[in-house]
């Protein structure tokens, strides 16, 4: 019997567990645009994005800033080395490859180290 | 601690670090397949369409992209299925996948990793027992238009899960050295090869190229002359005075490339180094513990031992979830570096799926 109820318990705990790694993130996270060849310079570079954001979300945000339409090539970059799954995450992208405090995002018209 | 460290490098002479074993390894990955079953949705069935038939069953490489299944399930809905008006008004363009339970599959996931997580999200619904799902195939729902773009995030072309592939080996090639310097410095027929090998399931293709920027596992080369201690072994601590540790060597990686899933989400991913500071492997269960301390409580240590218990076990600690590597459940101690080399998707990533250990006793 105690057995059966410690089994339960224990499926218990993990559900609970998850519950916390739910959780979404509300801290935010410096990122740095920096244009690349021929796209246009931000007024403002630094923003403060919320880390359980998407990528999809910055470069939604970067479309916007940027005043793109819908269909105008807009190619993003970490470190100027490689695009990062849009599902990917601010916060993961953060703790992986953050410099110097900032999430640098290379932004260009045309495909660059594609 | 002593006690412990020594345990650890007895560990590291085991038969898996061989050149023979990472070639099994990397080809038992490659070979492993997704038994998929994909239904057309019957509301898009098209009139005149051949009812019952409507099912398209595949046995799908865990490494390749739905994407890249299209064409086959094309020319099984043309040739049996619709009828020729049908089958020419057909918008590949248009197609997407959902689960059984609604959620839109992404292009670019392998589709080892579809499975695996749909495994770990079974995991915790109450209505199904973990022993029988794995039997059955993966039943996807196949639309023939209004892809819900924001959540595909790409389209479903080959090419765009193409440069979204090659995405996924430089983000990894970055984690692992610190720089794009080894997918750049490769030859644009290399990157190109590189993708054909997964559209064509060529195993030799891919690793052609794939063994150009993946980490190894084989001993040390640099190491001479050979030491006359007993206790060493392909990979020295790198405190170790004598040895050059190997440049491509998967041990000497900043940080192997790793994300977590959980059921239902999120998807976690920090760097992993793959020594810890003592000079020891970084094990998946050191990585766990670290990662989800409240799904992989930390094991404590076992009792010093004593006249009446010479060799005492450590204290049992409930275990509330378990990792699977390539569908594998992976044992605790399997190290990062070795995962990463041996056990990582073509995309260089090691994906680990984590479920939820149900009503039932350790």
């Amino acid at each position: 019997m105690a057995e059966i109820s410690g089994a339960s318990l224990q499926a218990e705990n993990g559900l609970a567990a998850l519950e916390e790694y739910k959780k979404r993130d509300p801290s935010k996270v410096v990122v740095r645009f920096k244009a690349v060849g021929n796209a246009p310079i931000m007024k403002q570079n630094f923003y403060k994005i919320t880390a359980s954001n998407r990528f999809q979300a910055v470069i939604q945000f970067l479309r916007k800033e940027l005043g793109w339409k819908a269909g105008d090539p807009l190619f993003t970059y970490i470190n100027l080395a490689f695009s990062p799954a849009p599902d990917d995450t601010v916060s993961n992208l953060y703790k992986s490859f953050a410099t110097d405090g900032h999430l640098i995002v290379n932004y260009s018209t045309t495909a660059a180290w594609g | 601690m002593s006690t412990y460290g020594a345990r650890h490098h007895i560990n590291h002479s085991t038969p898996f670090s061989t050149p023979a074993s990472t070639t099994l390894f990397r080809r038992l990955t490659w070979e492993g397949t997704i038994p998929l079953e994909i239904r057309v949705d019957p509301k898009e069935l098209p009139a005149n369409s051949d009812r019952g038939l409507e099912c398209y069953y595949v046995q799908a490489p865990r490494v390749s992209y739905l994407p890249l299944l299209m064409p086959e399930i094309k020319r099984f809905l043309v040739d049996v299925v619709f009828d020729e008006a049908a089958a020419e008004s057909l918008k590949e363009d248009e197609w997407w996948f959902e689960s059984e339970d609604g959620a839109p599959l992404k292009w670019h996931w392998p589709i080892g990793l579809i499975y695996d997580n749909h495994t770990i999200s079974l995991s915790i619904r109450p209505s199904s027992s973990s022993s029988s799902f794995m039997a059955t195939p993966l039943r996807l729902v196949l639309h023939l238009a209004s892809p819900p773009s924001d959540k595909l995030l790409l389209s479903p072309s080959a090419e765009a899960c193409k440069q979204a592939f090659m995405g996924q080996l430089k983000e990894a090639d970055f984690i692992r050295w610190g720089s794009t310097k080894r997918m750049t410095s490769l030859r644009k027929a290399d990157q190109d090869g590189i993708w054909e090998g997964i559209k064509d399931h060529n195993f030799d293709d891919y690793w052609r190229v794939a063994s150009k920027v993946t980490p190894t596992t084989a001993p040390t080369r640099s190491q001479s002359p050979p030491p006359s201690s007993a206790s060493v072994h392909g990979r020295p601590p790198s405190a170790d005075p004598g040895a050059m540790p190997d440049r491509d060597g998967a041990y000497s990686v900043r940080s192997v490339p790793v994300r977590v899933y959980l059921p239902d989400g999120p998807v976690l991913q920090d760097l992993v180094p793959p020594l810890l500071e003592d000079g020891t492997p970084n094990t998946l269960t050191n990585y766990l513990c670290n990662t989800l301390p409240l799904l992989f409580p930390p094991q404590p240590p076992a009792p010093p031992p004593s006249r009446t218990k010479p060799n005492p076990q450590p204290p049992v600690v409930p275990q509330l979830a378990y990792p699977l590597v390539q569908g594998v459940l992976t044992p605790a101690e399997a190290e990062m570096a070795w995962l990463g080399a041996c056990l990582a998707g073509a995309d260089g990533w090691v994906n680990v799926c984590v479920g939820l250990h149900k009503d039932r006793r350790e």
